[in-house]
Formats: structure tokens, C-alpha cells, sequence
């Protein structure tokens, strides 16, 4: 089926395979400063973000890795292909590190691009256990650059995880500043009327939401390459070179809508993938994601990378700049999101029948549109060729003498339609480029070179993402982890997952050890990713080619989110070799998540 | 230059009428003037073998002497659809909005070319051919010839205006000598 299997079998079987390069990671109690304030956290070689790793397409690498803190810890390589048990996630790839010990990770490295390497147990993670991956191709890139910075953003809270996670199960609104105020119901019940105004509550309390649960942990700095927004990292370069930037969200929950005023960015990989290029104003980052992309700025002048977080309630900021010390203008935070009802449109039990009754108009929501609010059908069949909106294949029988007389704001061509397929319509998280230009979509992501044929799934496995807000529970069909079966899959079956989100938040979903293959609609050009975003409200299809053997996790990488149960373990049965039996010594030791 | 009789249809058309209608194609290919003119095939003095890749040619870099004609033989040898273009940057820029229209409409579309809706005629005889004297646009496995006399102008590139491609790289410099 595809050559990286083969090399992962060779490199399995013998024992005598080449170690190009050997590294040394330490794990140590850092310190973290954000300018804004300075907290005990957790890092690789005394620094958080830990080093980043350069590794080769094509090598072999030995990665010796030495727990200095007094528990336990675990070293997970995100995205990258590699046999089970050097994943790192402790229960399901191998028991995990413990304190004094070092553990020696061995694995061919199968791809090239950029990814990242963080801590799966407890929440080291978000106290700061983070790194780069850059891997190096075998071949040249399909695209050309002077120079490359990693640009790695996370959102630093004061508060440790554990504490975070204990806040939330307490109280889930503990960290949520942007709750609505009775003052603003009675402006909404002026100016929409009251019963209008009491329903629209009424159902936001029904699902123990908040209209503002855009991001349910704020408060945060939000740090690129460790520097908070005064810290200002700075990139240099010179005026007419093409810069690569490796965008990597090891946030903990935000995600990031980047842009660099003044700048286009061609998107040219997406999780390490290389994608056809395309240009955009700006795009949105969920947490765990990679984005590369190319800029080029032709002016002696600095320009500002500014991350804002998907509920404008933080930012992070740095600087690309001709010398040190350059600084541009940074821009405001804009209005914070607000959900609308089209977010809900996911939920089960929603009385939708009364909801007919109500008036649309005074909804968030484009007035034109049903309350049921998405189409899936339109969502999953996109025909890109189509995406503007004309069917064109009727448009040979059109009399074009006529074409003058047609309402042609409805035919959405140009770059006049910002709706985005993979937003619930009407969505209050629908992305729009500050400058008014273009926002990256899912739907343009298209792999530019598949890597596996395109076939018929041979099942499909639905998926819905579940929780409840106000006990601060998340699950998946309405299970969290330690309750749940594991999913068993087939070796060699290509199976479809149907995500149905069930809540009003943005889950990225990550499966370990297997590419997720987003189905965007363009058939053999679908993206393959390690992570995928689903939103509010809407169904979202991804296919795996089960190319490899163990066990994997798969879950939720909204640290509160995966922790509190929306979390699967992964069993490929059967397979080239008799791995399966190895899994059953692994000990249920350590963290989860 | 049927492309920029189509993009001024197109505008027409579209709400976004004077995004386009005005660009600076409007004087058919009377921008040939700067980076040279169609050549004559008793005129060339050599071949130069272009392949096209997703997304970079091979050669990246052509020197050639002013007033010289050259025949390019360009092959796509990537699985995507791919453009050779000889002009100014600032010609590349503008090309970019007609090839990003070709791609809305499903002209482009990866690795084909939708040539009944190039042929197809969009009102008052224009279509949305791709056929000026300075370029092509081939499907992967296609190859074409290009004759072309440069002129001393020295700010020339060869380019694909794919939209993406040539931002992400696929260009390259012509040096006149």
C-alpha cells in the first residue's frame, strides 16, 4: 500500500539499523517568565520550550531521555509515524519514565516537515513540557526559502494544570471573564424583545452553556518561542528574502488567529504535510496544529506576527524585523466572539420545534438561513471546483444573452463569499481576515502529493463529541475514557470517522500513530493531518488507513478536555508481525493524558 | 490577450466589478514591450529545455543575451497543472488575479484543464483561453514550445501563476547579458 511501511517493518525486525543521530534530552523543574509574571513550570535541557530537535528524513534516531523531576514523566512525538511503543503516552505505548530513569526512544524517521514533542503525562504539558520538530526532507520541497524560524505559541496560565483542572471540575466558569451580565440582557431584551431575549437564555441554559464559552480557560499570556507579547521574539531577515515560518499551537486550549499586517502568507503545509500552496491574510491555528508558511517582505521595515486568541481573550505577539530591536504597531484585540444559536445546531435535545417559533432576525444568524442552521450534505460533498458557488455544468445551456439580467450577488464569485463549510452557518466562530481578505479554510487544504490512493472506507465509525459544561465533563458518545471500551480497528482496513459535534466547543481531534486523512472534498487531494478541528455544530468526516500495528491513543488535545474523559485508546488487531502480544505487558502506570 | 477580455466580461458580470475591470491588462498584450516580443523560429539562436515540478522549474535561473530568441521546450513533469510565463514581476502579479479567477471557475482544477469551460463563450464572443504568445499552461505530461525574442529589459522572470505557486517559489530569474 504505501513504501513507509516497509521501512518501518526493516527497522522493527532489525535490530542493526544505522543511528545517525543520538540525542539527550533532560526533563527539569524551569522557571518561566512571561514579562507578565514568573512561575515554576516544567522543560527539556532547563527551558521551556525545550530545544529544537533537527532531525533527517531517512535517519535513524536515538533519543536518550533523563527524568529529573520526582514523578513520573513521558516524551510523546507529535505526528510523527513510528512503532507503538516509542509514542509515549504512558498505559498505552509503554509505562512511562520515571523519576532518576532515562529512557532511550529508537525510531527511523519516515517524513519531513515541521511537528512537535511534548510530555503526555498528567499536566506537564501546559507547565510547560514542549519542543520543535523539524525534519529535513530526503528531496527538495516543492517550495524555495532564504531563511525559516519556528514559531511556537502557547498560552501560559499562572495557575498549574492540576490547579486549573481542580478550578474547572469545581466550578467550569472559574476562568471564563466574558460571561454574560444581566445589564446585557436587558439591552438584548430592548432590542430584541424579552420573550425573545428569556427563550434565547432559556435554551443557552438548557445546555449548561454560556454564550460566551468561546474558550473556557482565560487569563492567559500568550507566548511565541517562550517570549511574552513585551518580550517581543524577533526574527530578522533581509528585505526580498522568503522567509519560512513553522507555526506550531502547543497551547494548552486556544487556539490562534495569526496574521502579519502588511504581509501575505502561502500556506504551504498543514501538520507537517505538504499542502498546494495557497495565499492567505490571515488563519486560525487550533491547538496541536502545524501551519508553515512563506512570507516575503520586500521593505526595510518590521512587521508583527500577532496570534489573537479565538475568543479575543489574549495574544500573543513577535516580530519579523531587518535589525534588532525594529518594532511595528500592534493591533487591538478585536470584539470578542460570541456563540450563536447556529453552535448549537449539533445538540440532541434541543426542542427544536419551539425554536421554530422564534425570530430569526433578532438571532446572530444570517437571516436567509434555516435554523437547523448547516448543511451537512453540502459540507462533506464540497466539489472545490464548485466552491464558487456556480454549477457550471449547466452553465453551457445558460443563454447569455440573458446573463446580464441575473441576480449575481447570489453567484458569490471572487473572494466576495467568506463563509466557511466548516463553520455551523451563521456560526459565531466563523473566521473573517482583519483586513477584510482572505482566511484560510479547511477547504482549501489539498495534499500536493497524496500519499495513498484514494479507495472506498471499509466502515464507518461515528463519533460524537460529547460533554456537559456544568459538571465539567467531556466524552465521547457520551463516554469518558475510563468508562469507555477501547476502539478495535483492523490492520489494513481504510476506516471513516464521522465526528458529530454534540457541544458548543472546538475539538481538536488527534489520533497517535496513523495519518488522519480530512475529507475536504477533493477526493484524492484530501490533506492528510494528525489533527483535526471540529466545530460547534458540525459534522466533520476524516479516513484512516490502518497501516499500522498496537495500540494508540486518540483524543481530545484540549489538555482539561482529554483529561476529564475525552480520550480513546486505539487496538489495531491483527497485523505483519505478532506486536499484539507485546502490548498486554505494558503496565497501567502513570498519567493519561 | 482573450483573458483580459474575459476578466473585463467577468467584471461585468460580478459585483466586484471594479476590482478587476481596470487592471492593467486592459491594453491586450501591449506589456510584451517590456520583457520582449513573440519570436520568429528562423530567429532562434538556441533551445533551453524547461521542466516544470510541483512546484519549481529545473532550470531555476536562464541567462540570456538582449535581443536574443530563444525556443523553450517545457515539459510538466509534476502532477499538478502548471504555467510558463516569461514577464515582470508586476506582469506576474496581475496574471495572478486572472489564474485565481481560472481556478474559481473550475479551469484549474489540480492536475486538469477544463478546456470546454476555456473554449466556452462567455457572452459577446470571449472565453477564457489561455493563449498569449508568452506563455503556456499545460496538464501534467504536456509539453509545448515557446519562441521568444527578449528585449534589454533585465527585470524579467519566468513564472507560474497557479495561484500559490508562485509564492511558494515557482520562478525563475532570466539574466540578460
Amino acid at each position: 500500500m504505501k513504501s513507509r511501511l516497509g521501512s518501518v517493518l526493516l527497522s522493527l525486525l532489525m535490530s542493526t539499523s544505522v543511528i545517525a543521530g543520538e540525542y539527550d534530552l533532560t526533563v527539569d523543574r524551569v522557571e518561566i517568565d512571561t514579562g507578565d509574571f514568573v512561575k515554576e513550570g516544567i522543560g527539556y535541557n532547563g527551558a521551556s520550550p525545550g530545544p529544537v530537535m533537527r532531525f533527517k528524513e531517512g535517519e535513524t534516531v536515538k533519543i536518550n531521555v533523563t527524568n529529573n523531576l520526582d514523578e513520573m514523566t513521558s516524551i510523546h512525538w507529535h505526528g510523527l509515524i513510528l512503532p507503538f511503543n516509542q509514542d509515549g503516552v504512558p498505559g498505552i505505548s509503554f509505562p512511562g519514565i520515571k523519576p532518576g530513569e532515562t529512557f532511550t526512544y529508537e525510531f527511523p524517521i519516515q517524513q519531513a516537515g515541521t511537528y512537535w514533542f511534548h510530555s503526555h503525562s498528567g499536566f506537564q504539558e501546559p507547565d510547560g513540557a514542549y519542543g520543535a520538530i523539524v525534519i529535513e526532507p530526503e528531496g527538495r520541497e516543492p517550495f524555495r526559502y532564504d531563511r525559516e524560524f519556528v514559531v511556537q505559541l502557547t498560552d501560559k496560565h499562572p495557575h498549574s494544570g492540576d490547579r486549573i483542572m481542580r478550578n474547572l471540575k469545581m466550578m467550569p466558569d472559574y476562568y471564563n471573564r466574558e460571561q454574560q451580565t444581566v445589564g446585557e440582557f436587558f439591552s438584548d431584551a430592548s432590542k430584541n424583545g424579552l420573550m425573545n431575549t428569556v427563550r434565547d437564555r432559556m435554551a443557552w441554559g438548557d445546555m449548561r452553556m454560556m454564550k460566551a464559552d468561546v474558550e473556557d480557560l482565560q487569563g492567559f499570556t500568550g507566548l511565541i518561542n517562550g517570549k511574552g507579547p513585551d518580550q517581543n521574539w524577533t526574527g530578522l531577515f533581509e528585505p526580498g528574502e522568503r522567509i519560512r515560518l513553522r507555526f506550531i499551537n502547543s497551547s494548552a486550549m486556544t487556539y490562534f488567529d495569526i496574521r502579519i499586517p502588511g504581509l501575505d502568507m502561502t500556506v504551504v503545509q498543514a501538520d507537517g504535510n505538504n499542502v498546494q500552496p495557497v495565499s492567505v491574510d490571515e488563519f486560525r491555528i487550533g491547538v496541536a496544529e502545524t501551519y508553515d508558511v512563506i512570507v516575503r517582505p520586500k521593505d526595510e521595515q518590521a512587521y508583527t506576527i500577532f496570534a489573537e486568541s479565538m475568543g479575543r481573550s489574549g495574544y500573543a505577539r513577535a516580530t519579523l524585523a531587518p535589525e534588532e530591536g525594529m518594532e511595528a504597531a500592534v493591533p487591538q484585540l478585536r470584539e470578542a466572539a460570541r456563540l450563536t444559536m447556529a453552535d448549537m445546531g449539533g445538540m440532541p435535545g434541543m426542542d427544536h420545534g419551539s425554536m421554530a417559533g422564534m425570530d430569526h432576525g433578532n438571532m446572530d444568524m444570517d437571516s436567509s438561513e434555516d435554523m437547523s442552521g448547516m448543511d451537512h450534505s453540502s459540507m462533506e460533498g464540497t466539489d472545490q471546483s464548485n466552491m464558487g458557488g456556480m454549477d457550471h455544468s449547466n452553465m453551457e445551456a445558460m443563454d447569455h444573452s440573458g446573463m446580464s439580467g441575473m441576480d449575481h450577488g447570489s453567484m458569490t464569485m471572487g473572494k466576495e463569499d467568506k463563509s466557511d463549510p466548516f463553520y455551523a452557518k451563521g456560526s459565531g466562530l466563523m473566521p473573517k481576515a482583519a483586513n477584510g481578505g482572505k482566511f484560510l479554510s479547511y477547504a482549501d487544504l489539498k495534499a500536493q502529493d497524496p500519499l495513498y490512493e484514494d479507495r472506498e472506507p471499509t466502515r464507518e465509525i461515528e463519533l460524537r463529541l460529547t460533554g456537559n459544561m456544568e459538571r465539567y465533563t467531556w466524552s465521547i458518545n457520551g463516554v469518558k475514557y475510563e468508562d469507555a471500551d477501547p476502539i478495535r480497528l483492523k490492520y489494513g482496513e481504510r476506516v471513516r470517522f464521522k465526528f458529530v459535534n454534540e457541544t458548543m466547543m472546538t475539538h481538536p481531534m488527534h489520533l497517535h500513530g496513523m495519518w488522519s486523512i480530512l475529507d475536504v472534498g477533493a477526493g484524492q487531494w484530501n490533506p492528510i493531518k494528525h489533527t483535526i478541528n471540529v466545530n460547534p455544530g458540525t459534522t466533520v468526516y476524516m479516513e484512516t488507513e490502518v497501516d499500522e500495528p498496537g495500540q494508540w491513543a486518540f483524543h481530545c488535545h484540549l489538555s482539561y478536555h482529554a483529561a476529564a474523559g475525552m480520550f480513546r485508546k486505539v487496538i489495531i488487531e491483527g497485523g505483519p508481525d505478532s506486536t499484539q502480544a507485546k502490548t498486554d505487558v505494558i503496565a497501567e502506570d502513570g498519567g493519561e493524558a | 490577450m482573450t483573458i483580459s477580455k474575459f476578466l473585463v466580461a467577468a467584471a461585468a458580470i460580478s459585483l466586484s466589478a471594479t476590482a478587476f475591470a481596470a487592471g492593467t491588462h486592459g491594453g491586450g498584450h501591449g506589456h510584451g514591450a517590456a520583457s520582449g516580443e513573440p519570436g520568429k523560429a528562423s530567429e532562434v539562436s538556441r533551445t533551453i529545455t524547461v521542466e516544470m515540478y510541483d512546484n519549481y522549474y529545473e532550470p531555476e535561473s536562464i541567462t540570456v543575451s538582449p535581443g536574443e530568441t530563444v525556443r523553450f521546450m517545457v515539459e510538466n513533469k509534476g502532477n499538478l497543472v502548471h504555467e510558463f510565463n516569461i514577464g515582470t514581476p508586476e506582469m506576474h502579479e496581475g496574471h495572478q488575479e486572472e489564474m485565481m479567477m481560472m481556478v474559481e471557475h473550475g479551469v484549474i482544477q489540480g492536475g486538469k484543464l477544463n478546456h470546454d469551460m476555456m473554449e466556452m463563450d462567455m457572452g459577446n464572443g470571449q472565453s477564457m483561453k489561455h493563449d498569449d504568445p508568452n506563455s503556456v499552461l499545460l496538464e501534467p505530461g504536456q509539453s509545448q514550445e515557446v519562441i521568444w525574442k527578449f528585449s534589454d529589459n533585465s527585470n524579467i522572470e519566468f513564472a507560474c501563476n497557479v495561484p500559490g505557486h508562485y509564492q511558494a517559489g515557482m520562478y525563475g530569474d532570466v539574466k540578460v547579458q
